[in-house]
Order: structure tokens, then C-alpha cells, then sequence
């Protein structure tokens, strides 16, 4: 199944939040994925097929030369911002 | 009783704020009053902001702060405070005007929190909360569809 991990600073709440409203959009577009939500410091070993995180923290992520869909959000719990980012890289994955 | 529930002891409305980092102490010193976190943890938060940016502004108008249990959380708490000043936090693309600060002990216990600021920010609650001076009016707001 299609991994999808969001990440903040702490890793249990900005990224606990923004997970809710990724699940609820998945939901509206029909996709399964399993979802989960970590710290910044464990996110560069994951093997998540796409990581969401926020605009603040695109330019350390950059550093981590990572192979995965990365996605940067200037609002974490703003459904229509993730619909936006999200379905074009879903499209591209084949799994819309 | 549910933790997500906000009392005299967890909220305070129409706080006056120098900066963030006041406006970080007072809302987490709601926490400290209550035994949920150790002095450091306000501390802790501001250094986690310093060094990844203002990932506790969620959506505009609204903080969260928190910062990881090992830094200072004692038990899953809750605290909410508005601002008679809106703050920028650090470099956040908008002011805050409602900080709902929480204390978690691992990655899921404080779940029911995390869905009560998720259905503020979605329900577009945050410009109603920011002008509220009553805690009955507050949990009436939030916590309409539960049961």
C-alpha cells in the first residue's frame, strides 16, 4: 500500500493535525494509503513513497537528497491546499 | 471527563503579549499551573521553533505549541489562551491571535486533542475564539457535536 508520512518539528502535533486532514482528503478522493506522522530527525530514513511537510521545512529536506514525492504545505490543516498538491503526485504514481 | 476540556484553570482569554516567546510561556505556565509539564517545557518549545521555524503555526490565526514528552511533558494536557495582541511567531506568514498549547507522552495518546484543533481549524472557528470571554460559550463552540 501507498506510504504517506507527515512530518513536523516534534512529530506529534503540527504533523497529528495535518495527518487528520490528508486521511479526510484521501477519503474524499477514494485513495488508500496508510498514513502516519513523525519528527523531522526520523523522517530522512523512512521509506515513505511521499512526505508532506510544511514550507518551513523544505530547505532541510533538500539537504537530505531523499528519493521520495516531497510535499511542502503553508497550512498544514488546509484541505483544499493538500487536494492540490496531492492529487497531481498521486496522478503521477498511478494511484488516482 | 475528557482532556480536551477546557475549565477556569486551562484557559484565559484576551492575554496581553510582549513577543512569541512571552506569548509561548504564558500559554504553556497554563500547563505548568496544572501539573502537566515541567518548567523546561515552554523553554524547550521556543528552542524547537528557534531551530525548525514556526511549524506550530498551523493555520493562520492559530499556534499549537508542544514540543516532544521528553522535553518536559508530564501527563496529556491542554491549554487555550487568546492574544488582546496578535503575535508573529518568529517569521510565521500571519499573526496569532488563539494558541491552544498541549502536552503530549507519546506520538497517540493526546489524539482527542489533536482532533479538536484539527475540527477548529476546519470548521474556520478560530476568528470566533479569538473574541470570546467565556469558557461556557468556548466548550459550547467546540464541543457542539459531542455527545
Amino acid at each position: 500500500m501507498l506510504q504517506i508520512l507527515v512530518v513536523c518539528g516534534a512529530g506529534l502535533g503540527s504533523s497529528f493535525a495535518c495527518q487528520m486532514s490528508v486521511e479526510s482528503v484521501l477519503q474524499e478522493i477514494g485513495v488508500h494509503a496508510a498514513v502516519d506522522h513523525s519528527d523531522i530527525s526520523s523522517a530522512a530514513g523512512s521509506r515513505a513513497d511521499i512526505i508532506i511537510s510544511g514550507k518551513n521545512f523544505e530547505s532541510q529536506f533538500r539537504r537530505y537528497d531523499l528519493s521520495m514525492d516531497l510535499i511542502f504545505l503553508d497550512r498544514l490543516v488546509d484541505k483544499s491546499e493538500i487536494k492540490e498538491k496531492l492529487v497531481p503526485v498521486l496522478e503521477a504514481k498511478g494511484a488516482l | 471527563m475528557n482532556e480536551s476540556y477546557f475549565t477556569e484553570d486551562n484557559v484565559q482569554f484576551n492575554v496581553e503579549v510582549k513577543d512569541w516567546k512571552d506569548a509561548i510561556y504564558k500559554g504553556v505556565a497554563l500547563l505548568r499551573k496544572n501539573g502537566f509539564v515541567t518548567a523546561e517545557y515552554a523553554t524547550e518549545v521556543i528552542n524547537n521553533v528557534k531551530k525548525y521555524g514556526p511549524y506550530i503555526v498551523i493555520s493562520p490565526g492559530i499556534a499549537i505549541p508542544h514540543t516532544r514528552p521528553e522535553n518536559g511533558a508530564l501527563a496529556v494536557g491542554v491549554s487555550l489562551m487568546t492574544l488582546k495582541n496578535p503575535v508573529y511567531i518568529k517569521d510565521s506568514p500571519s499573526p496569532v491571535k488563539v494558541m491552544i498549547s498541549f502536552s503530549a507522552t507519546d506520538n497517540e495518546q493526546h489524539l482527542e486533542i489533536i482532533k479538536m484543533i484539527v475540527r477548529i481549524v476546519e470548521d474556520g472557528l478560530i476568528d470566533k475564539i479569538s473574541s470570546m470571554h467565556s469558557i461556557d460559550d468556548l466548550n459550547h463552540l467546540i464541543g457542539g457535536e459531542r455527545a
